[in-house]
């Protein structure tokens, strides 16, 4: 599992932090040594860290740049601060992305995976992924059962994926909803049931029927 | 200043003279003196008076005229003791130090005010800042914690955090100096994360989004232009219909701007109230009947500071069918030879 330290004053925020980073597949390592963080993160052997800017003893911006004069790890600056002259200062310090709180859930967990891709070449997102009935291949967008496959289109790719990562939970049309809108596809109710059912027929062409069942007043669930 | 004023001033002085010139007359008289004696005398002494008179009203003259057109002349008045050489005559002097002390005692008021404005905003700020732990907190328990009560929770939170938004650029809107960047944004860009901030909103209300034609870059401040885009989305979520809710967002580029254009289907503004929507605490009818009462901030706010981005807002509605929002961002074509 991949490491990610998280270096926050507010107690509960760093816990709650944790917990969700630890519920999406990372491991999560707290850092409370704010006398002595630099050397903290450094012997830490975290693959990325959270660092907020407000913190005692020495602000984040300053550990920030005693870090980058020494280590490349990945670094992804939180601040309450919310305009662009802070962000582009700490760009200018060497941070990998920037968060302002309260920080959009899924958009953090898209920025961790987009830096540990870029700097551990391992791809969270796996671009093909083996869901055992069918083969899922995000890059070329495609669904492969045997010799037979089928193309999908960029929202019916997105639907499917997000069903193949909560496979077996009923995944509510409102969630399925806020994922797609995060990833750009701002698509209203009737659209989504009307990629569903295409969803369902390209499904069926390769024999794969049923795989995707209505829970009546509560959404989809992957079979 | 005219001379019948300053003749109006001395009445006095003149009449002491010509009573001292009769005195002195009648004595010349009594003493059996020539009558050219006692024309000589008189005339001396009237002449002398005169020129004195004529001197003195020419100093005068010449001062306050020099001062009340400078006065004219500045666009600040209150520095005008600056531009006052001092001058070569007591009560002109007495003047030049009064204006002095005045102006010293403002410019000390003044300042005063300056830092207390500039601690309150400062500590807006920072009251800012804290406050958004706390709510980034809570929305981390919420997504730790997914439920139908805590969903409910999660959009009370979304209008917290776009209350102390809005103070947070009310507190800016009202600052001099800049704390903004204008670079080059793209159009999609910034609507997309509106779109994303409100989604948990416009997804319960069902509203369907239309985008097109948004693959343009602008010249703004990012933050600053996505405060306004998500003040104008709030609106039309505000005062959506009951059914069949949507919004187009498109931009069209003319010569020398290019406008971005958000338009929805909603209960729109009354023709007797539009001119009015852009002023602080202007509450339309509509305003006042929402489920969410309008606070008459929000469009003075995106007014403003569209203004000190250099960019223009306009709004348009036909009775009941919704509005239009022009936000026309300047466009030079020089700066793309940057």
């Amino acid at each position: 599992m991949i490491k990610i330290g998280i270096v926050e004053d507010d107690k509960k925020l760093r816990e709650e932090l944790s917990i969700f980073l630890s519920k999406n597949g990372y491991e999560a390592m707290i850092l409370t040594e704010f006398d002595n963080m630099i050397s903290s993160i450094l012997n830490s052997n975290c693959k990325l860290i959270l660092l907020d800017i407000n913190l005692p003893y020495f602000d984040g911006e300053y550990i920030l740049k005693e870090i980058r004069k020494v280590s490349d790890i990945p670094i992804i600056m939180m601040t309450s601060r919310d305009n662009e002259i802070d962000e582009l200062l700490s760009m200018n310090y060497g941070a990998d992305d920037y968060v302002t709180k309260p920080f959009n859930i899924q958009i953090l967990l898209a920025k961790i995976a987009a830096i540990l891709k870029r700097t551990l070449k391992i791809d969270t997102n796996q671009n093909i992924i083996d869901c055992q009935d069918f083969i899922l291949n995000i890059s070329k967008s495609k669904v492969q059962k045997g010799n037979e496959e089928i193309e999908l289109t960029k929202n019916e790719l997105k639907i499917l994926h997000f069903l193949v990562q909560k496979r077996g939970e009923i995944v509510a049309r409102e969630d399925l909803m806020k994922y797609l809108w995060d990833s750009e596809s701002f698509i209203d109710d009737n659209t989504l049931t009307v990629n569903i059912t295409r969803l369902r027929n390209k499904l069926e062409e390769i024999h794969l029927s049923n795989m995707i069942e209505t829970k009546r007043g509560q959404g989809y669930i992957l079979k | 200043m005219s001379f019948k004023n300053y003749m109006k001033d001395h009445c006095y002085t003149f009449l002491f003279i010509l009573v001292a010139v009769t005195a002195s007359e009648i004595f010349l008289l009594t003493c059996k003196m020539h009558w050219v004696i006692r024309i000589y005398f008189a005339l001396a002494i009237i002449l002398a008076c005169i020129a004195g008179f004529l001197m003195d009203y020419f100093k005068r003259r010449k001062f306050y005229n020099k001062v009340l057109n400078d006065l004219d002349k500045l666009d600040q008045k209150y520095l005008i003791h600056e531009m006052i050489a001092r001058p070569d005559f007591f009560d002109g002097v007495i003047l030049k130090e009064i204006l002095d002390e005045v102006n010293k005692s403002m410019v000390e008021q003044v300042n005063l005010y300056k830092l207390q404005q500039e601690e309150y905003k400062e500590y807006i700020e920072l009251w800012i800042h804290e406050i958004k732990i706390p709510i980034a907190t809570s929305k981390m328990i919420i997504e730790n914690h997914k439920n139908e009560v805590t969903q409910s929770i999660d959009e009370e939170m979304d209008k917290i955090e776009n209350f102390i938004e809005q103070a947070l650029y009310y507190a800016r809107s009202n600052h001099v100096e800049k704390d903004y960047i204008i670079k080059k944004c793209h159009l999609q860009e910034i609507v997309s994360e509106v779109l994303k901030k409100n989604k948990n909103s416009l997804i319960k209300e069902k509203i369907k989004i239309e985008l097109h034609d948004l693959d343009i870059d602008v010249y703004t401040d990012f933050k600053w232009c996505q405060f306004i885009l998500n003040q104008i989305i709030q609106n039309s979520i505000k005062y959506s219909q009951k059914e069949n809710k949507e919004i187009e967002i498109y931009a069209n580029t003319y010569k020398d701007n290019v406008v971005l254009y958000l338009k929805d289907n909603g209960i729109g503004i009354k023709s007797s109230e539009i001119t009015r929507v852009f002023e602080k605490g202007f509450t339309g009818s509509n305003g006042r009947n929402a489920n969410q009462k309008s606070t008459g901030i929000g469009l003075y706010l995106c007014k403003k500071l569209c203004e000190k981005l250099g960019m223009n807002i306009k709004i348009q509605s036909k009775n009941e069918n919704g509005c239009i929002v022009m936000i026309v961002f300047p466009k030079d074509s020089r700066i793309e030879l940057l």
